[in-house]
Order: structure tokens, then C-alpha cells, then sequence
């Protein structure tokens, strides 16, 4: 196993206020790694700040007060250094944000969605990633000519994986996949993120539900006030009385 | 046989093929020159509100200020003609790369900023174009403006075909450019995912920021080409193609016609600026053309909100819910898989209810 993605003191202020706290995190390659923590902690954040889109909104949004952010540190995937890249060399690259709440374009049918992924590919290729996400998410297929903004939450979950696997990723950065879903349909996302696993993606996400997140992950951080806080296997963090109360309130 | 397959069968494709054939006919069907003119301008507005639907309908970069790609090019190509002498046939095509570059200039600012934003933005740059004009009158003709150009075409009837020419291969091309289900093209499936969400666009590793320069490029150069046409139609270019009203207009028409559809702001024209045009043949019409035109403009936003060319295709088209085949409303089979339309029907009138 080699040191796939490796983020090393990374910061990123707002203003004056210190979201990411100098955070250091790695992930090797077919990983399956959780990041756990409370509301504000910094979970999207970093994984904006890993995608570049802090850096864009940076870029676009200078001498205005949203734009006040400072972005410090090193995300370094492959060996290669990431933090300057713009966005969408991020994403060329294989890295891929699915956002919170799938973020669909609304307006927008499924299979054009979907599409938008490949933009960068070849039209083949394209072709035949759609066929296989089509085969992993049948009812995207199903629903393939309805506009995106009808979907349900976990169907918009699902289309947001559907259109990261679009794009060839090699890690998917998923942000909080089980965030206001129904039991039941937590418990086919969370195959259907064990199926991406097995297509030989790394996968990085991040959750608020501890224990979906440990079922899943092979390793996993705890992060909090933009730092990480403590990293184990799921057993290891359970047996930590402290960082079991403290944190994750099991 | 495509023909019919694909043609004839689509009611909106069977009125625009009948749209089309009429302009082409126009002429023989009248001789009078005063009519012939409102459609010549109808056709080259036609294409001045199309560009501003590629910029503003498809890629979501609201534009107040579109005039400033009309009047640039008319300008451009009037000072081409008058000083170089240069043929009509060089001083459009150089005049709409003219407006191009100026869309590229004006792009600039749209990188950084979004929404209404943007449009007070775009609305100031003819505002400061048509005062360099007024301070360097002598060279640019000042309120009068640059008269005696050269013309078109020697005759009335020429001319107009030279204009529907143009005006229907730029649309094409444009409709082409926009077009989200063209399997060669992607830029249409590119721009309405920077119009919908440009962060999830970037994430999903399009380069935004080229591809909305390049949409404020193409809508500057046919915008442009509508201005050349314009003021060599005319044969003047003068400050009123950069006032605010013309810019307001052409914002106006698309979204009577139907944002977002290519088809919609070529409808959108050709209904109200006719309309406007021939209520001051009668008497008051001056007065009472721009209430009167208000007043369509708020019932048809009311009752019509996504424009009327939306409003009819729903109502003379339906989708077939298996096939996703475009069927005539009347049909109560699809024509491609066979399965019953009523369902169809159904499901929508249930999805209105929810």
C-alpha cells in the first residue's frame, strides 16, 4: 500500500475565524476512510479545500468579505501537489467532490447529469460509463428522463456518486452521503458505496453518523474544531472511553 | 423519409418548417416595402435577441447591456465602410469580431460576478461607449451618427433575402451551440450546467471560466452580426442602438417568447415588433403602443410565465413517458413504441396535483 493522498498541515481561515487548524490526514490507495464529526467541525471544508474549490472561491470572490479566506498547507496526491490547481485540473486528475445533498443540477434530467461528468472524456467512454452506473444505480436508469430537481434525497445521493463515477475518479470525496435519509434507504447507499469500493475506487467521506461511517470505513479519523483529534480502526476509536463520550456520544 | 419521420410529425417542427417557408415566400406574397421592411427588421432582431438567449437564457449570464454588441459592430462596420471603403461583404463579418472581442472584454468581470450583479455591470458599458461617442463626435458623428453607408443590395427585395439568409444560418448555428441533446456539440450540455450550478460544474471538472468567456464571445459576435445588417440596412449607425430602451427590449422579447429555447426570442420578435410597428399606423398608436405592449407583457407573464412558444408547444406536444418520444398531442398511441398516451396524460395531471 502506498500514500495515495497525503494532506499535511493544511489551513484555512475565513476571516479571522480558523476552520481547518493546521489538520493532517492520509489515505492509501483502495482505502475506504471515514472522517467523523460534529456540525462545524470542518468536514466540508476540507474536503473543498482538497478539490480546490476553496481556492476558486477565493480566486472569484477576492475583496469582497466572503472572500477574506486564507488557504495554507499541502494536499498532495500521487506525489503531486494539488493546493494551486484550479478546480476542474482537480477533478481531470481524478480526485471527485460528490457535494452535501447530491447538489444536482436541478433543472436538468438525470442522464443529462450524468453526462456532465464525462464532458471532459471522450464520447465512447462516456458511453460506457453511463452503462455502468446505470447498471450499479438501476433506478437512476429508471428515472433517467426526469428533471433532477424532482428527485428524492437519496436519489439525489445516488446521482451525485453516479456523476462522480462519470468522470473516472480515482479517490471520491464524498461529503456526508447519509445526510437526512430514511433508514432503509441509508442501507442501499451504504452497498452501493461498498460496490463503488470494490470497482477499485479509494474513497474518502465524511460523516455525522458515527456509526454508519465505521461500518463502512476501514480507518477512520475523528476530527473536531478543525483538527484531527484521533485516527483508528472503528475498534480502536470504540474502546477509547474519552473519544467515545466526547465525540462521537455513543 | 427522415423528412417525414422527424419532421411532420412533430407539430413545433411543422411550424417552424412553416415559419421558415413563409419568410422565404415573404416577398411574393407582398409587394408593399413598408411591410417588407418590419419583417426585415424583425429578422435581424430576431437574431439579436437569439444571441442574447445564448448568453443569458443558456449560460445564466444575466446581460442588461446587450445593445453594446449591436451598436459597437454597427459602428464598426459603418467607420470600415465610410473611411475604408471596404465592402459590405468585409466590414459585417469584421465588425461582428469587433463585438466578439468587446464580449470577451465585458466576460471579464461576468468570471467574478453573478446575477443582477453582473447585469448592472454589463448596463454600464454602453452607457460609457455611447459617451466616448458623444465626445468624439467628429470622428463618430455624435447624436446624428454615420450616415451613407453603403447599401446591401440595390433593391428592397435583395436586400431582405440576404438578411434572412444570414439571420437563419447564425440562428442555426447558434441553436446548434445551445443544443444539450446534440450527441457531436457538447457546449450546450457545458453552458446550462454553468447555468445551474457553476461550482458543481467545476467540481465535475469543467474549465467555467473558458467556457463563459466563450459564450460571452459567441453572443457578442452574432450580436454583431445583427448590428452590422442593421446599420447597413439602414445605412446609419447611430447612438440609438446603444440606449438602454433597445437593451431592455431585447430582454423583453426573449422572455415574452420563451427563455432558453433559441426558438422562443425568434417567436418573441416576430409577434410584438410587428405588433408595436403596426399600432402607430393608427391613430394615438404612438402614444398608446408601449401601454398596450406593457400590458401583453404582464398577461403573458401572468398566464405564460416560461413564454409563449412554451405555452404552445405543451399544449400541441406531449413526451411519450416509455419512450421519451416526441409525440403530436392528438395522438392517443406513441408513435415509436406503441404504448397508449392517455397514461401519459394521466401522470401529468397527477403530478400537478402533488
Amino acid at each position: 500500500m502506498s500514500l495515495y493522498l497525503e494532506v499535511k498541515n493544511l489551513s484555512v481561515l475565513y476571516d479571522r475565524a480558523i476552520v481547518l487548524n493546521g489538520l493532517s490526514l492520509h489515505v492509501n490507495s483502495g482505502e475506504l476512510v471515514s472522517l467523523v464529526g460534529p456540525n462545524g467541525a470542518g468536514k466540508s471544508t476540507l474536503l473543498n479545500a482538497m478539490s480546490g474549490l476553496i481556492k476558486w472561491q477565493h480566486d472569484t470572490l477576492k475583496g469582497t468579505v466572503s472572500g477574506k479566506i486564507t488557504l495554507n498547507g499541502s494536499v498532495k496526491f500521487d506525489g503531486a501537489e494539488l493546493i494551486n490547481l484550479p478546480a476542474h485540473e482537480i477533478a481531470r486528475k481524478g480526485i471527485i467532490l460528490c457535494p452535501e445533498r447530491g447538489r444536482p443540477f436541478r433543472e436538468m434530467t438525470v442522464q443529462e447529469n450524468l453526462e456532465v461528468g464525462a464532458l471532459f472524456l471522450d464520447k465512447k467512454v462516456a458511453d460506457d460509463n453511463l452503462e455502468k452506473v446505470y447498471a450499479l444505480f438501476p433506478v437512476l436508469k429508471k428515472r433517467s428522463s426526469q428533471v433532477a430537481g424532482t428527485l428524492s434525497g437519496g436519489e439525489r445521493t445516488m446521482l451525485s456518486i453516479g456523476r462522480s463515477l462519470m468522470s473516472e475518479p480515482k479517490i471520491l470525496l464524498i461529503d456526508e452521503p447519509s445526510v437526512g435519509l430514511a433508514p432503509l434507504i441509508k442501507d442501499s447507499l451504504f452497498e452501493r458505496i461498498r460496490d463503488v469500493q470494490g470497482m477499485g475506487v479509494t474513497i474518502l467521506l465524511t460523516e455525522q453518523d458515527v456509526s454508519f461511517a465505521f461500518d463502512l470505513a476501514s480507518r477512520n479519523y475523528v476530527i473536531s474544531r478543525g483538527k484531527i483529534i484521533a485516527e483508528g480502526t472503528s475498534q480502536e476509536l470504540l474502546a477509547n472511553e474519552l473519544i467515545r463520550e466526547t465525540y462521537l456520544g455513543l | 423519409m427522415w423528412f417525414r419521420k422527424s419532421v411532420l410529425v412533430i407539430p413545433g417542427r411543422v411550424i417552424a418548417l412553416l415559419f421558415g417557408i413563409t419568410l422565404l415566400l415573404f416577398p411574393l406574397i407582398t409587394a408593399d416595402e413598408a411591410i417588407l421592411r418590419i419583417v426585415t427588421f424583425a429578422a435581424i432582431f430576431s437574431l439579436y435577441a437569439v444571441s442574447w438567449d445564448t448568453l443569458s437564457g443558456y449560460t445564466g449570464q444575466l446581460s442588461l447591456g446587450h445593445a453594446l454588441f449591436f451598436g459597437v459592430a454597427a459602428y464598426a462596420s459603418a467607420l470600415l465602410d465610410l473611411h475604408f471603403e471596404l465592402s459590405v461583404w468585409l466590414t459585417i463579418p469584421i465588425g461582428s469580431c469587433v463585438g466578439a472581442l468587446i464580449g470577451l472584454i465585458v466576460g471579464l468581470p461576468a468570471l467574478r460576478l453573478r446575477g443582477i450583479y453582473l447585469g448592472l455591470v454589463t448596463l454600464a458599458f454602453p452607457i460609457i461607449l455611447s459617451g466616448i461617442i458623444f465626445y468624439f463626435s467628429d470622428f463618430t458623428g455624435g447624436e446624428a451618427g454615420l450616415y451613407g453607408l453603403s447599401r446591401l443590395a440595390e433593391d428592397k427585395v435583395t436586400a431582405y433575402y440576404i438578411v434572412i439568409a444570414i439571420v437563419m444560418c447564425s440562428i442555426f448555428i447558434m441553436f446548434k451551440f445551445t443544443d444539450a441533446k446534440s450527441r457531436i456539440l457538447r457546449t450546450g450540455l457545458l453552458l446550462r450546467a454553468i447555468r445551474e450550478d457553476e461550482m458543481t460544474a467545476r467540481a465535475s471538472g469543467i474549465d467555467t471560466i473558458k467556457y463563459k468567456l466563450l459564450a460571452f464571445a459567441i453572443s457578442g459576435f452574432f450580436a454583431g452580426i445583427a448590428g452590422g445588417l442593421y446599420a447597413h440596412y439602414i445605412r446609419v449607425a447611430g447612438p440609438s442602438t446603444l440606449e438602454l430602451i433597445f437593451s431592455i427590449q431585447v430582454v423583453l422579447w426573449a422572455i415574452f417568447g420563451g427563455m432558453g429555447t433559441i426558438y422562443g426570442p425568434v417567436a418573441g420578435v416576430f409577434i410584438l415588433y410587428p405588433l408595436t410597428e403596426i399600432i402607430r399606423f393608427y391613430p394615438h398608436g404612438e402614444e398608446v403602443r408601449f401601454i398596450l405592449l406593457s400590458l401583453i407583457l404582464i398577461l403573458s407573464l401572468l398566464f405564460m410565465p416560461e413564454g409563449i412558444t412554451v405555452w404552445v408547444r405543451d399544449k400541441i406536444e406531449q413526451e411519450c413517458t416509455r419512450c421519451k418520444v416526441i409525440n403530436a398531442a392528438t395522438r392517443r398511441t406513441c408513435r415509436a413504441c406503441r404504448a397508449p398516451m392517455y397514461l401519459t396524460k394521466k401522470e401529468n395531471a397527477n403530478q400537478g396535483k402533488e
